[in-house]
């Protein structure tokens, strides 16, 4: 469903993702912990390009939706310059790769054949990103919801204003959601009149009301009020039943340890560890787990 | 009781009526035409400075930094003898629109500061959460971030809008007959010979207009804020 692949981000000099790769599989939920600062957010907004990866690729089923990078294509860098330099000093197609790959060698031009392939590439495979995005629904830590409209508008803008329902087919969608967590009658109420918790209920059900594919929580519930975080976990965990592919970062450790199918531990801007609920929370294999999980559990 | 008598003269007399409304004419005409000028030209020069920095927005990005810092450091009415003599002196070109392109293009850079400050101060969260969604930065702009900035700004922007009608009664510098003028011409004449009482009859027109836009900048507020009591 998303493939990240080898993905850096740098924020200025600093190197907050550091080589992530995985795969969130349909009807999966992912729940991605670790410490503060290791990078979880900037990881789930590279998912969805509000942040865009300095290296590495993200895509959505069989489509790109970053640049291309060529470093992960063998095709592109047989093509390139420093490639034909490298060989023609007498290494192997392996060394001349394995060399670019590991020194960084590619330069911004790198000839027309280099480019081209790079194109072509592109071409076959990238995807609209307004695109991938209406496909892949997003929860915030502060919910988000849009200040100066109505619930009902707040949940029918993005359907409408792309054409993927017409206002009434939008309208009857988001009335069922609203019924689904008991809010129906707040549908006319503007946002600073509700709880937390209900605010990010209605921000669950603003993302389903695109029939997304896979779910992308930020810490949905560090920002409530600990007497609203049970509603907005249990609509989260219908979520999962039903088999809506999600990706949770969180530190509610007792939701990720029922609700995950698997657990990523970041740390550093890599996944330090990762396997299912049970294998990390009880038998956690690295140091840096075994001292965030102490600390947490 | 001279002022009496005055003021009764001036009330019965058809002829400083047609003056001041003459003047009335000329000071809303170039009001209304500047506030309209200004908010437009305001509005894209704002969408202008905050646009992402890039190749094709560079010159455009420059020109609007330079435009707002030469207005917003130079006098009104040095940008307005500019106009009149410089740029639009052309024989037959009316002088009202000369007045009406000074000063919108003057309150122009003033509400483009303001609507800028206003898209800055809306919460970030706002575009993401639109971007996240799959709308264009464009649609993200005009549905949720402009509505919610536009809210922020009024008052400032009902200041400067109020600011700009007093000040164009310096169009009389350039010769224009509007409001100021009016008065001016009202007590010098060899009747009146009084300017006390003309400069206060005109001073309550320019009170009643201001009343005015306040009264209409309070209105649009207080319907904007309905949707936000906390
Ligand atoms: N836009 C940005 N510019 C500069 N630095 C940033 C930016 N966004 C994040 N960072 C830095 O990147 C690091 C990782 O941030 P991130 O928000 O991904 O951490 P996190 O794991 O989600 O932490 P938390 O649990 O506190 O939410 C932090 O040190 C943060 O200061
Ligand atoms: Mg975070």
């Amino acid at each position: 469903m998303i493939s990240v692949r080898n993905i850096f981000k740098d924020f200025g000099d600093l190197r907050i993702l550091n080589g992530i790769s995985c795969e969130i599989e349909k009807g999966e939920c992912v729940v991605i912990i670790g410490p503060s600062g290791s990078g979880k957010s900037t990881l789930l907004r590279c998912m969805n390009l509000l942040e865009d990866p300095t290296y590495g690729e993200v895509w959505l089923g069989d489509k790109l939706i970053n640049d291309i990078d060529p470093y992960l294509h063998y095709d592109a860098i047989e093509a390139s310059k420093t490639y034909a330099n490298l060989v023609s000093t007498g290494l192997t197609r392996d060394e001349a790769i394995a060399k670019i790959k590991k020194e960084d060698l590619l330069k911004k031009h790198e000839g027309p054949a280099f480019k081209k392939i790079c194109r072509e590439i592109y071409e076959e495979n990238h995807l609209d990103i307004n695109i991938a995005r209406s496909r892949m629904g997003m929860v915030f830590q502060h919910f988000n919801l849009f200040n100066n409209l109505t619930v009902m508008q707040n949940l029918t803008l993005a359907p409408v204003k792309l054409k993927l329902k017409t206002k009434e087919e939008a309208e009857a969608k988001a009335m069922e959601l609203l019924r689904r967590i008991g809010l129906e009658e707040k549908k006319d109420e503007y946002p600073s009149k509700l709880s937390g918790g209900q605010k990010q209920r209605i921000a669950i059900i603003r993302a389903l009301c695109m029939d997304p594919e896979v779910i992308l929580f930020d810490e949905p519930t560090s920002a409530l009020d600990p007497e609203m975080v049970g509603e907005v976990l249990d609509v989260m965990r219908s979520l999962a039943k039903e088999g809506m592919t999600m990706v949770v970062v969180t530190h509610e450790m007792g939701f990720a340890r029922e609700v995950a199918d698997r657990v990523l531990f970041i740390s550093d801007g890599q996944i330090a560890e990762e396997g299912t609920p049970n294998e990390l929370f009880s038998n956690p294999k690295t140091q840096r787990a075994k001292d965030f999980l102490g600390k947490v559990l | 009781m001279n002022f009496i008598s005055k003021l009764i003269e001036l009330f019965t007399t058809v002829k400083y009526w047609e003056m001041i409304f003459r003047g009335f004419k000329m000071t809303i005409g170039i009001s209304l035409g500047a506030i309209v000028l200004g908010l437009l030209l305001g509005t894209v020069v704002a969408l202008v400075t905050i646009a992402k920095n890039s190749k094709v927005m560079f010159i455009p990005k420059l020109i609007c930094k330079i435009y707002i810092t030469v207005i917003r450091g130079t006098p009104m009415a040095l940008q307005l003898f500019i106009m009149a003599y410089v740029i639009f002196a052309i024989r037959g070109f009316p002088q009202m629109l000369t007045a009406i392109i000074a000063f919108g293009v003057n309150s122009g850079a003033y509400v483009a500061e303001n609507i800028r400050a206003g898209i800055l101060s809306v919460d970030i969260g706002q575009t993401e959460a639109g971007r996240a969604l799959g709308l264009p930065s464009s649609i993200t702009m005009m549905s949720i971030v402009i509505p919610q900035a536009i809210k922020n700004v009024i008052p400032a922007i009902g200041n400067e809008l109020i600011a700009l009608i007093k000040e164009t009664s310096i169009v009389s510098m350039i010769g224009m007959y509007d409001l100021t003028m009016a008065a001016k011409n009202i007590g010098s004449g060899n009747y009146m010979a009084s300017y006390i009482v003309p400069m206060s009859v005109v001073a309550v027109f320019y009170l009643g207009i201001v009343y005015l836009l306040t009264f209409c900048i309070k209105m649009i507020e207080k319907r904007l804020r309905a949707g936000d009591k906390r």
